[in-house]
């Protein structure tokens, strides 16, 4: 919102005005209406490992965040560049390895993934789309320039927030909101609706799409339910469906019927237990096979963690320009690998000043935040690395950008954040102007993720 | 539709009916027990209910663990050691509406949280404490703003179907139980005759009918017989059979699944009895009976619409669907 020098930005201004001008006491009134109208309408998220009053809400802010024009051009074409390249170099591993082969990434950091699935060696996928839905995380650095933190092409979560946010905002604040030309967010589902149609291998008729949840007590349901909804097609847990004969079906009162797409919010691991793990009773059985065999269209498709994956992350920049002959348009920070020796070295000696993370988790568990953490916490991360030096990244700390947030006591003060848009790969590629702006609501803290006490923010993408 | 959403349904106004049947139980049982108490036999007024519902073991149980403090009200009324508590049945209708919330109207899921967020609150508990009938009244009311939204903003199509098959096989569940408590008495006096037309609401509806001749006779005869009252066995399966003739498109009078079949028998018997019929095999048994087909119905109609034909017979199946959905 403020430059250096504590001027505000031009884009800032009306709802700076806006804000100067409210009481205490309007304040909290409006975020009230906006707190028990999240609750009361049950869009919650649920906390893993957390027993009691499973359900909370994801806290909201009001300021918005905004993006002018400008700025969010360069973004698109980030994002477009980027989901462009990373499907490229899933087909490319999944057929000739061509990148492998002409020695841009080891093939060790592809196969050696754990999302790398060799299943789909040689198999044509519809489209040949892989990450259909991606939610990249930005953040901004020092001067300004937007980064990309990382990729998730497997399921990202969020974007029901965003469109929640945007609602509570249009009630919370019409007025500010009309004047300040904002670019609408709400066509989404249609949007999601048309790229899930895209890959359907039957044609001649309305594709049946499914989205596959694993049920009521994942922390991302209400998400689930929200997006079947406003697309109108089933929500489905793995029960519903059953794989005959290598097609698969959905079973309803009026007996079996044949699904064509599977929006599925559920990991490979979990898709379908003849093929990956056994103990699974979230999936379908015969699932791949169907799929395999192109009766069935998944997105995203299976194996597509091996481009989010935190070490091939840090590949990417050779990747776009390697398939697209392009330099990035958006950077990334940078990455030290620990399966490199001279990284290694590199990450074990300057722990206190890294961001260790996990190359295979997200949701911010299994990281490290070097300068905020303990002797026994850095030790026993060291250990980590050394036992499994190809499961650990390292990043130097970027300070992310802050933005005004009302804080305790409902002062307004300045917390860190990031933005995920998210980019959608059918006929086209749509990126819904804006995203979930996420921020991390203690004082100093970068962590950002909804399990780790963050909260969110509308993202207003401005029409000049 | 999806099966599993036809089950969620079925289960999610059976829940809510489930709750108001309670609510009016234990709350019409309440006033009574404070004019009993009065003359010190409030006894026996909560074993019928406990016996009516089938609770006595367990309340038992419940009552030791808790050092003898539980009262029956507040056993059925919050009880977490209840799974029929109506604290807990509304947990599960929300339950069971959250998990199809895309096919309930918006407004019926904002009803059903508040109330599940109010139940589950001290708050409840706390009006209990001062005003136990303002409690009950605000559960029963809920339910009738429930019972009108459906009827108001819900398509009437198969969902709403099912969502009635749950809703008339709770109601004539509850409705013979709440008779059967007379059974519990040698010879019911005329409070407990009145008290059980109070808790199926029907008082005023049966003057009506029978002219204020309040006897065993017409009071059994009222609530498993009357042609016109919506809480009467017979009105509920009737209602039950033109739904399960909806669902399958069979014409009346005909069927094409057990369902059907054991519905239309029993409708059939209920059109053709009086008070008579029932003292040929004594009230108790006779509701005995009449529970045990309506338990069948509601197997079959489980087995008919949302178990596929291959798996009626495996237990793993029928056990992983009915995992969260325990039996009555």
């Amino acid at each position: 919102m403020f430059a250096n020098d504590s001027a505000v930005f031009p884009h800032y201004q009306c709802v700076r005005d806006r804000f100067e001008g409210l009481g205490l006491d309007d304040l909290r009134d409006r975020q009230n209406l906006v707190d028990s109208g999240f609750l009361e309408q049950g869009i919650t998220f649920t906390v893993y490992g957390d027993d009691d009053g499973t359900e909370r809400i994801f806290p909201f802010d009001l300021i918005p965040r905004i993006i002018p024009d400008k700025e969010w051009q360069l973004i698109e074409r980030g994002l477009t560049q980027r989901i462009t390249a990373l499907n490229l170099f899933l087909y490319d591993i999944y057929h000739e390895q061509k990148i492998i082969k002409d020695k841009v990434i080891p093939e060790d950091v592809v196969k050696t993934a754990l999302h790398y699935r060799p299943e789909m060696l040689g198999v044509d996928v519809a489209k040949d789309i892989y990450v259909h839905i991606c939610g990249s995380d930005l953040i901004r650095d020092g001067d300004g320039r937007y980064l990309v933190l990382e990729d998730n092409g497997r399921c990202p979560s969020g974007v029901s927030y965003l469109l929640e946010n945007r609602e509570a905002m249009k009630r919370a604040f019409p007025k500010t909101y009309q004047d300040s030309s904002v670019r609408a967010v709400d066509l989404y589902p249609d949007l999601l609706l048309k790229t899930l149609q895209h890959i359907s291998p039957r044609s001649g008729q309305t594709p049946v799409c499914v989205l596959l949840t694993p049920g009521v007590y994942n922390s991302a349901y209400f998400e689930h339910t929200f997006l079947a909804r406003k697309m109108g097609i089933e929500i489905v847990e793995g029960r519903d469906l059953i794989a005959l004969d290598g097609y698969v079906y959905m079973r309803t009162t009026k007996g079996l019927v044949q699904v064509d797409v599977i929006y599925r919010r559920l990991d490979d691991d979990f898709l379908d237990p003849t093929v990956f793990r056994d103990d699974s009773v979230l999936g379908v059985p015969g699932l791949m096979d169907a799929y395999l065999r192109g009766n069935v269209a998944l997105a995203n498709a299976v194996g597509t963690g091996v481009a989010d994956d935190k070490v091939t992350y840090a590949y990417v920049p050779d990747m776009i320009r390697y398939y697209l002959d392009q330099d990035p348009v958006l950077e990334s920070v940078p990455t030290y690998l620990g399966w490199r020796d001279s990284d290694l070295d590199h990450m074990l000696h300057n722990m206190d000043s890294l961001v260790i993370k996990a190359a295979n988790e997200s949701g911010g568990y299994g990281m490290l935040m070097g300068p905020e953490s303990t002797n026994s916490q850095r030790a026993e991360f060291a250990d980590l690395i050394r036992n499994n030096p190809r499961n650990y990244i390292a990043q130097p700390v970027v300070s992310l950008s802050r933005h005004p947030t009302i804080c305790d006591d409902h002062q307004i003060e300045g917390r860190h954040v990031d933005l995920r848009p998210f980019v959608l790969y059918g006929e086209d590629i749509e990126i819904i102007p804006g995203g979930l702006t996420r921020v991390a609501l203690t004082k100093g803290s970068l962590v950002v993720n909804s399990s780790q006490g963050g909260g969110s923010k509308d993202t207003w993408v401005l029409n000049h | 539709m999806l099966s599993r959403v036809a089950n969620n349904l079925y289960w999610l106004s059976r829940y809510l009916e489930r709750a108001e049947n309670l609510a009016r139980l234990v709350n019409v049982n309440q006033l009574n027990s404070i004019e009993a108490g009065a003359s010190g036999h409030d006894g026996d007024i909560w074993d019928a209910v406990l016996y009516a519902t089938g609770t006595e073991e367990a309340y038992a149980k419940a009552r030791s663990k808790a050092g003898d403090e539980l009262s029956v009200g507040s056993y059925m009324t919050f009880s977490a050691s209840n799974s029929d508590s109506i604290r807990q049945c509304i947990a599960q209708a929300r339950e069971n509406a959250r998990m199809v919330r895309d096919q309930i109207p918006e407004e019926i899921w904002l009803e059903l949280n508040s109330i599940h967020l109010f139940m589950r609150s001290k708050a409840s508990e706390n009006l209990w404490q001062r005003q136990t009938d303002e409690l009950y009244r605000r559960v029963i009311r809920f339910c009738l703003i429930y019972g009108g939204l459906l009827e108001s903003t819900t398509l009437h199509d198969e969902g709403w179907d099912f969502i009635q098959i749950g809703r008339y096989l709770e109601r004539a569940d509850k409705t013979s139980r709440i008779l059967d408590m007379l059974s519990f008495y040698d010879t019911p006096d005329r409070n407990k005759l009145a008290s059980a037309l109070r808790s199926c609401s029907g008082s005023a509806a049966f003057r009506a009918e029978f002219r204020g001749d309040i006897s065993i006779d017409n009071v059994a005869s009222f609530l498993l017989f009357s042609p016109s009252f919506p809480r009467s066995v017979r009105f509920c399966l009737r209602q039950l059979d033109g739904v399960l003739h909806a669902i399958s498109g069979m014409p009346n009078g005909s069927f094409s699944n057990e369902a059907e079949r054991i519905t239309g028998n029993l409708l059939a018997q209920m059109n053709f009895s009086n008070a008579q019929s029932i003292w040929d095999t004594g009230l108790h048994v006779y509701i005995d009976e009449l529970q045990q087909k309506m338990n069948d119905i509601g197997q079959q109609v489980f087995e008919t619409y949302v178990l596929l034909p291959s798996e009626i017979n495996d237990i793993a199946y029928t056990g992983a669907w009915q995992a969260q959905q325990q039996q009555q």
